[in-house]
């Protein structure tokens, strides 16, 4: 989707198409991280006064737009915004809890996993609103504080993402731009994920974990919860688990079946909005496919429209392939130190930035190396050093992913809140060693 | 007419440190459904109602603003939600108040009576405009009444 490309309209001003795209480039940067302005804002403004300056006209703008992940993600988007309604995820948790005789550390380890496995499915966010609320209910009801089931939750929630195409958006980015499948990402991340998911509970039980108690009676309150009726709607939780396993078909085939994800997810949403309103006259139809449609998250995706457009503005001037020359002359082209340099800089770049523009920037630049190391091919560790990187880094700080802030927000409206410099304290540690165990992992499978 | 004509005087309020177990003892000795919020100054600070009972039986993830829409699956005896009660009853009315839209005592009858209608409420408290003191409150039930008055 990127490389240079000639076309460009000329630059205003006869200034340096370089030194006009890098400067949009760094504004809208640190616009996103200032938080003053909405970054679907920053990012739309940043893409038009790229096409206004001329760096870009507004056809090779469009060309930048990888439309693959835009598609993944509207329709992921519409089938959890359907699926969440039938009450299928409060079951799961509720199931999970009462599978451990509601014992505390055994329902932190129940939810951590929950968690992990819906990330891997669904978008983060998602699944945080979806399993906080009733993870709040059982540590209310079990009198016991909710913040290590919270800080579990943004654990898993990023490290589950970090296991699937569909997972976390900097996957979808790099399986987009570089044809990596599903069955590519779990193939190649899910051994080292169910390492990292086992490992970083260690410190959770040694901190929290072997003190948190609580009494019979309140255990036999969670065990009185009928998980079954947290099923709201029978018929649309059959249409919804059958799409998504369609969907999920269609991305471990999708290769086999020359699809690309975008077809797959878009197609399978469509699929699930004709079942779930088949039979219904127009006004229901209209009303319901509105309401789908308003779930998706449309700051996120225009967001990713104008970042697309603006790093593609700044990768036809050829700086990104500049610094990719720099970067490898650094490590004198060799495959493990480029390989550790990318894991550990988009780990810590991560946890404090929006791993979102980290790994829009880091796809054109990485793809720059490919003649140092023998083609696409050769650049597989790199891939993968990239996305455990920028996924597990954003579990370093509260701000590192937006999944982290969800689940902070229930905690300070429950009472409990998570402090920024407390939860560095504790996660940034933990964060690096999960990122130790990919390094050990990317040298011992790749390297 | 104006909320001041329509008001009673004299309501019965609270004060914000006065426990949720008065504040449940007063509503339902008095079947009422809000009572002003008042301190020293008399000055109003908000209103405890029965919406603020139920918060307290409830559980917190229930009122979150992302919270659970369904609580279906908990099946707890009456015993079990007097107890959730009964844990609140020594938490003060001031961290349990609901802030009311307020009438002045100025306002017409009708933009009154559109007070109720918009905040789904059976009264209005009416606050002087400056000092913010509470004058009185208009219930619907003066409201009726002056108005069935008149028909008589």
């Amino acid at each position: 989707m990127h490389g240079s490309e000639a076309g460009a309209a000329s630059v205003l001003f006869g200034l340096n198409p370089m030194w006009v795209a890098a400067i949009l480039f760094a504004i809208t940067y640190i616009v996103v991280m200032t938080e003053k302005v909405n970054r679907a804002i920053v990012s739309l403004l940043a893409a038009g006064l790229m096409i206004v300056l001329g760096v870009l006209n507004q056809e090779t703008a469009i060309r930048g737009i990888d439309f693959n992940t835009i598609g993944l993600l509207i329709g992921m988007m519409v089938i959890v915004a359907i699926t969440r309604q039938s009450g299928v995820f409060q079951f799961l948790a509720i199931w999970a809890a009462k599978k451990v005789d509601a014992r505390p550390w055994g329902i932190l380890v129940m939810i951590a996993l929950v968690t992990a496995v819906t990330s891997a499915l669904l978008d983060n966010v998602t699944t945080v609103l979806l399993v906080a609320p009733v993870t709040l209910l059982i540590t209310e009801e079990l009198k016991v504080s909710p913040y290590p089931y919270l800080f579990a939750m943004i654990f898993s929630s990023n490290i589950g993402g970090t296991a699937t195409l569909i997972g976390d958006p900097p996957n979808i980015m790099i399986g987009s731009a570089t044809g990596l499948t599903f069955n590519d990402f779990a193939y190649n991340l899910m051994p080292v994920i169910v390492v990292i998911m086992a490992v970083t509970l260690i410190p959770i039980y040694f901190i929290w974990g072997r003190h948190l108690k609580a009494a019979p009676e309140d255990r036999q309150r969670v065990m009185q919860f009928n998980a079954r009726e947290a099923i709201t709607d029978p018929r649309l939780l059959k249409q919804c688990l059958s799409v998504i396993g369609l969907v999920i078909g269609g991305f471990v085939f999708a290769k086999a079946l020359h699809l690309e994800a975008a077809t797959v997810a878009m197609t399978g949403a469509a699929l699930l909005l004709l079942l779930a309103n088949f039979g219904h006259d127009a006004e229901h139809q209209s009303k319901h496919v509105l309401e789908a449609f308003n779930e998706v998250e449309w700051i996120t995706i225009f967001f990713f429209v104008g970042l697309f457009i603006v790093v593609h503005g700044v990768d036809g001037t050829g700086l990104l392939k500049l610094l990719a020359d720099k970067m490898l002359a650094l490590t004198g082209g060799n495959l493990t130190a480029t390989s550790m340099i990318i894991l550990w800089s988009s780990a810590i770049l991560s946890a404090i930035i929006d791993n979102i523009p980290f790994v829009a920037t880091m796809i054109p630049l990485i793809k720059a190396m490919a003649p140092t190391f023998g083609g696409p091919e050769g650049l597989m560790p790199l891939w993968w050093a990239l996305s455990l990187g920028a996924c597990l880094g954003g579990n370093g700080t509260l701000i590192g992913a937006s999944a982290n802030l969800v689940v902070a927000g229930f905690a300070e409206r429950a009472g409990q809140p998570i402090r920024f410099i407390q939860y560095t304290m504790l996660a940034f540690p933990i964060m690096l060693m999960s990122i130790a165990i990919s390094m050990v992992y990317l040298y011992w499978r790749y390297l | 007419m104006n909320a001041k004509i329509l008001m009673n005087p004299h309501p019965m309020t609270l004060r914000p440190s006065d426990t949720v177990a008065t504040a449940a003892d007063r509503i339902l000795k008095h079947h009422l459904r809000h009572l002003p919020v008042v301190d020293a100054q008399g000055r109003y600070l908000g209103t405890f109602s029965i919406y603020s009972l139920l918060k307290l039986t409830l559980p917190k993830a229930v009122l979150d603003k992302y919270g659970l829409d369904n609580v279906s699956f908990i099946t707890e005896s009456i015993g079990d939600l007097a107890q959730r009660l009964d844990r609140r009853r020594e938490d003060l009315v001031q961290d349990w108040l609901n802030i009311h839209e307020v009438a002045h005592p100025s306002m017409p009858a009708m933009e009154v009576m559109l007070l109720m209608l918009n905040g789904r409420t059976t009264s209005v408290p009416v606050v002087d405009k400056t000092s913010n003191r509470l004058e009185g409150i208009v219930s619907f039930w003066d409201v009726l009444e002056k108005l069935m008055g008149e028909n008589a």
